[in-house]
């Protein structure tokens, strides 16, 4: 995939730092409760927990959908926890986020949607047609690019959500559930692209349920339970990935 | 080709035909504010131009007959044209005097019979109070009973209308104004409530709330300028048949004039003011709205 080694942005640091993090909702009980947390550069984790043990908060701590109440959070090196807006929307551009519900545009096409990070960041439309042409035939959707989100299943909108996520060629990837609509082949390969991904310098962090699919491959786990975080090795011991 | 893309679902946004038409109406009766108030001015300059530095003098119909008002208009004159200040003296012919009362009295032998005051037009040199105050005076030595109209509190009045019309017109331009500003800033809010989520993902996918900011305000100009046309263009009409009513009128009750060209650059740059007022307003409702958050 010539369109993944076009960019290189190194940053000091680790990708992701957390220090005694706190969040809460206007007044509510804390969701996350001092929570530290180091993610370095090109690292691969799995994140694991209940339903409700507050991994779709931690990630949008990282997406920076939500500031942390207490403690402080660094991303690239960077400490975001008092950043001004406009250094917040630079930083999300180094991001690539895959919501557990797409969130994708439904009144823009498969290939707009895609596009879209790369035309806000002002990209050139000759690139922007070269990279999402090939981007969607790489997650097999060659024959959708015109068709509107809700034309497609569930797993085509998956694979386009996918797709927006890592067209920008992000540092990190935060993907919730990203193969949760998808048969096993092709969860296979998506996994192919998040790991193609990781080889090529980004960090990357998946919440899912899917225990087969964590022990799959070699990467730790991040497991967050009644708001404790641990870090487990992988449980994939020997297995090496035939990818 | 992409310059008119726009991130935002906008077809199915419910508040912008409102906004449009009532752009539309907004720019039709600040257009009509504009017309009134440069007719009223144009045609007050004119007779304000027409009679300052004038003095009509009036010999009343006496007792004594036609001949000694005659005599007594005679020495008038001849008083005036002696006198320093004064530029032309003239009395006014029996028969435009009763040309002038036309539109008023019609005409024919009634009219013609009837007794009426000799008229003395006077065209000053100067204009000034003092000079005005001069001549009156030399008038008043040679017949007592002249009747001297130097138009004075007539043109106040007159002037005093004028400004009325200015107020009422900037009046109506303040209203506009204020009433297009708010619409935008509700109609946006609305449109921010109702894209929520595609906000959303926008700043999630890297967009700062400028550019945010920018697609609204893309938006709201487009509106401004649409809607303001669509003003224009149903303004066209009514202003032609006005017109076309007004030079029906006798031009001796109603002088005829033309409009200044301020009035239709006026009107031309209605749809541009209120295109760039609605852009400015959308962007900075966007703008306050998204600081507040995160």
């Amino acid at each position: 995939m010539s369109l993944l080694r076009k960019k290189d942005e190194s940053y000091a640091g680790d990708t992701v730092n957390m220090t005694g993090v706190g969040l809460r909702y206007d007044g509510g009980p804390d969701i996350l409760n001092d929570l530290s947390l180091t993610i370095p550069q090109r690292s691969f984790h799995f994140l694991t927990g209940p339903s409700g043990a507050g991994k779709t908060s931690l990630l949008s701590l990282m997406y920076l959908a939500n500031r942390p109440t207490r403690g402080s959070l660094s991303l690239f090196g960077e400490d975001v926890t008092a950043a001004k807006r406009n250094r917040l929307a630079a930083i999300r551009r180094r991001l690539g986020v895959v919501f557990q519900d797409f969130r994708l545009l439904d009144h823009m096409t498969a290939f707009d949607n895609v596009a879209l990070p790369l035309r806000i960041a002002g990209i050139g439309e000759a690139v922007v047609q070269h990279n999402v042409g090939e981007l969607l035939n790489w997650v097999g959707l060659e024959d959708y690019k015109a068709a509107y989100p809700p034309a497609l299943s569930g797993g085509q909108q998956q694979r386009v959500a996918i797709a927006r996520a890592v067209v920008n060629r992000p540092k990190l990837i935060l993907a919730d559930e990203p193969t949760g609509n998808v048969d096993d082949a092709i969860a296979m390969r998506l996994m192919q692209l998040f790991v193609e991904l990781h080889k090529l310098g980004a960090s990357v962090i998946i919440a899912t349920h899917n225990e087969p699919l964590v022990a799959r491959f070699p990467y730790p786990r991040l497991h967050l339970d009644k708001g404790i975080l641990s870090v487990l090795p992988t449980t994939s011991g020997q297995i090496a990935v035939g990818l | 080709m992409f310059a008119f893309r726009s991130d935002l679902p906008l077809r199915r946004d419910t508040a912008s035909r409102f906004v449009l038409w009532l752009v539309m109406v907004l720019v039709f009766m600040a257009s009509l504010a504009v017309t009134v108030n440069s007719y009223v001015n144009v045609l007050l300059a004119d007779w304000n131009q027409s009679v300052s530095g004038t003095l009509t003098v009036q010999i009343p119909v006496t007792a004594a007959g036609d001949k000694a008002s005659a005599a007594a208009v005679a020495k008038v004159i001849d008083v005036l044209k002696r006198h320093p200040a004064v530029a032309k003296a003239e009395a006014v012919p029996r028969a435009k005097v009763i040309e002038l009362l036309k539109p008023w009295l019609g005409e024919g032998d009634a009219v013609a019979d009837l007794p009426l005051p000799a008229l003395i037009d006077v065209q000053l040199g100067s204009k000034g109070a003092d000079a005005v105050a001069a001549v009156t005076a030399s008038i008043k030595t040679a017949a007592p009973d002249a009747v001297i109209d130097d138009h004075r509190v007539w043109l106040e009045r007159v002037m005093g209308l004028a400004e009325g019309f200015s107020v009422l017109a900037l009046t109506i331009m303040v209203l506009v104004t204020s009433a297009l500003g708010l619409t935008i800033v509700f109609a946006t809010r609305a449109s921010l409530a109702e894209f929520a989520q595609v906000i959303e993902v926008l700043h999630v996918v890297g967009a700062k709330d400028g550019y945010v900011a920018g697609q609204f305000a893309r938006r709201a100009l487009a509106q401004g300028l649409l809607g303001g046309a669509a003003g224009l263009l149903l303004y066209a009409p009514a202003l032609a048949l006005v017109a076309w009513l007004a030079s029906r009128v006798d031009p001796e009750v109603l002088p005829h004039t033309t409009l200044p060209a301020a009035h239709w650059l006026a009107l031309a740059g209605m749809p541009f003011a209120a295109g760039i007022l609605a852009m400015l307003t959308a962007h900075i409702t966007v703008r306050r709205s998204l600081s507040q958050k995160v």
